[in-house]
């Protein structure tokens, strides 16, 4: 592995008695888009405001090539970063606010001219230099905002939800944009989203954040095929949970009883359990197989719901004491074709597809 | 709407006619001490017998009356910048800052307002005394800026409380030194609160009278001192034409205040 360039190193962060971030450790390397994803107050945008130097850290250490940045005070960090809000300096015209990081660093201003025309360009707002920001939209101005942000080349770039105050489509649009800068200009990101949508479809790999702790780092198809935990695995992907009692377990898998009474064996189990302990297991509505009528599966039950949503149609299954499980089917599977609330279905599925998280005991 | 105009039938009459009345009540005096300065009357007769432009004249001939504006051209103006930037100073840290106290100390910050000037004069007016600065152009503007700045505070203040802190971290994070940022972003984008705290602390200043007459000197008079004084004196159509200036300059800053205000927004 090449030479780690950003090392976050158990950074802390408390505020009297609440701990808003516990111990985030991450190595991020050059030209990585890395996502902190989340729950609003799971401390991802607190470490990004620590990486920008607007809180410090309560301990811990950041290294930027090698150097700790903790002592740099935030305007000589060279970090570009894009906020939640527009922040674009609202008297001065498009071109001014991308030129202004330029003027700061004194530039010669056939340079500064010519690199805002190239960042302005970057982000396909070549000919707005003399509109005010007033006169723009928010995708544009948020546009606007990144070009500021790189144009002065920063080794990182730190974007805080810049895409949560827009509508979805034209934050879909922006996304796209945002991947082709990324690949464009080779710049290393952190950004930071509780849309999980947004992270898969961004970033290189993704930092859970829950409670003010990783849960787990790790590419988007890793998170959604190997959760660490029960948080990753609801935040990533759509998920149903199913109670189980372990029967017995070798450390790694074990074999599980579910309501019904099945029998489930090899189940990948997170945790260390001991035989008669509780579980909850994981299954992926598009890794369910849905059979008519009461067959072989696993689990029986009855159909409550059918909704058609374009490409696949979802069929929630109720049971007998479980909550009601859902299932998602291609559209025009023939087998399933006219499927209607009320019929007798059973559901089967390969274990290796599942995971099993402990549950606490029972108070 | 409930209360629409078009559908209040006899009643609109009775508020014309209120509105009206309002009107005359708060113009009339302008409009009669603008008429007296015209009027060929030596004892202030209205309506005036005829019209002369004689107290203008003597108005300029006399250098003393230059002198007395001038002063309070040059008072005023020493207050609206101290006023603006110690305002700005003290609404950052009434805006930004989180201590203990914050609340009382911008009621205290305000209490000028509120606070009889005849009690603040005297108060004024002892201090200065004790400290041999009474009369000098030094006391003169202490008194006039603890007036003056409470309106700074206010109007900073709200322009403040509508910048988005934001914009100041991202210039900061540009490469803007906190105070840079603030300079020139900051201070711009409420630019219109500081022009306002500019024209009210030079108002407060330009007209005031009371705290004036404690701080004055026979060497060091305002504009409304000097109207006071030859007031005490004996009653001349001078002080008339005096006082339409006085109001004119005054009507004349509000109206560019109001213009400036519209301008960011077309």
């Amino acid at each position: 592995m090449s030479e780690p360039f950003l090392n976050i190193r158990g950074i802390r962060k408390t505020f009297g008695s609440f701990t808003a971030v516990r111990d985030v450790t991450m190595d991020i390397a050059q030209g990585e888009f890395m996502t902190f994803l989340g729950p609003s107050g799971s401390g991802k945008s607190t470490t990004l405001y620590i990486l920008a130097g607007f809180q410090d850290p309560s301990g811990g250490d950041i290294f930027l090539d090698g150097r700790s940045l903790l002592a740099t005070p935030s305007h000589r960090r060279n970090i570009g970063m894009v906020f939640q809000r527009y922040t674009l300096f609202p008297h001065l015209t498009v071109g001014e606010n991308v030129a202004f990081p330029l003027r700061i660093r004194r530039r010669p201003q056939a340079e500064i001219a010519e690199r805002v025309r190239a960042a302005l360009k970057l982000v396909r707002l070549e000919g707005f230099e003399d509109r005010k920001p007033a006169n723009m939209s928010g995708g544009q101005q948020q546009r606007v905002a990144l070009a500021r942000a790189l144009v002065y080349n920063p080794p990182v770039l730190l974007m805080d939800e810049p895409l949560s105050a827009l509508d979805k489509k034209l934050r879909e649009e922006i996304q796209f944009e945002i991947r082709r800068i990324h690949q464009e200009t080779g710049v290393t990101i952190l950004y930071v989203t509780h849309d999980q949508e947004e992270a898969l479809r961004l970033s290189d790999r993704i930092a859970v954040f829950s409670q003010g702790e990783i849960d787990q780092i790790g590419t988007g198809p890793e998170l959604y095929a190997a959760p660490a935990t029960r948080f990753v695995a609801e935040f990533i992907g759509d998920s149903n949970f199913i109670e189980t009692s372990i029967v017995s377990t070798d450390g790694r898998q074990a074999r599980l009883v579910l309501p019904g009474g099945a029998m489930i064996d090899g189940v990948p189990l997170h945790g260390a359990a001991s035989p008669g302990g509780r579980a909850a297991l994981l299954l992926r509505p598009e890794r369910i197989d849905l059979q008519r009528g009461e067959g072989e599966g696993a689990l029986a039950g009855e159909v409550y719901d059918v909704t058609f949503l374009g490409n696949n149609v979802h069929v929630l299954v109720g049971m007998n004491d479980v909550a009601p499980v859902s299932v998602r089917i291609p559209f025009g599977h023939a087998a399933l074709a006219g499927l209607t609330p009320g019929e007798r279905v059973s559901l089967r599925f390969n274990a290796a597809d599942t995971h099993a998280f402990l549950e606490p005991p029972a108070a | 709407m409930l209360l629409d105009f078009d559908k209040l039938g006899a009643l609109r009459g009775v508020l014309i006619g209120i509105t009206v009345a309002v009107c005359l009540f708060l113009i009339l005096p302008i409009v009669f001490i603008a008429a007296l300065s015209f009027g060929s009357s030596q004892w202030l007769i209205f309506p005036p017998p005829s019209w002369t432009f004689r107290w203008y004249h003597d108005l300029f001939a006399d250098p003393r009356w230059f002198y007395a504006a001038l002063t309070s051209l040059k008072i005023a103006a020493i207050v609206t910048v101290l006023s603006v930037v110690i305002g700005f100073l003290t609404a950052l840290g009434l805006n930004r800052g989180r201590f203990p106290g914050r609340d009382a100390l911008r009621a205290l910050f305000l209490t000028p307002m509120i606070l009889p000037v005849v009690v603040l004069a005297v108060a004024l007016y002892a201090l200065f005394l004790k400290l041999g600065l009474a009369g000098t152009t030094f006391a003169f503007v202490v008194a006039h800026l603890l007036i003056a700045l409470p309106f700074s505070i206010i109007s900073i203040g709200n322009a403040l409380e509508g910048f988005d802190k934001s914009i100041e971290d991202a210039a900061i994070l540009c490469g803007a030194s906190p105070w840079e940022a603030r300079l020139r972003v900051t201070v711009p984008a409420i630019s219109h609160g500081i022009f306002a705290a500019a024209v009210f602390s030079f108002l407060a200043s330009w007209d005031e009278v009371v705290l004036a007459i404690f701080m004055a000197s026979p060497t060091l008079q305002t504009l409304p001192v000097k109207i006071w004084t030859t007031l005490r004196q004996d009653l001349t159509p001078v002080i008339a034409a005096a006082s339409t200036l006085l109001i004119a300059f005054t009507i004349l800053l509000m109206i560019l205040a109001a213009l400036v205000r519209k301008g960011p927004k077309t």
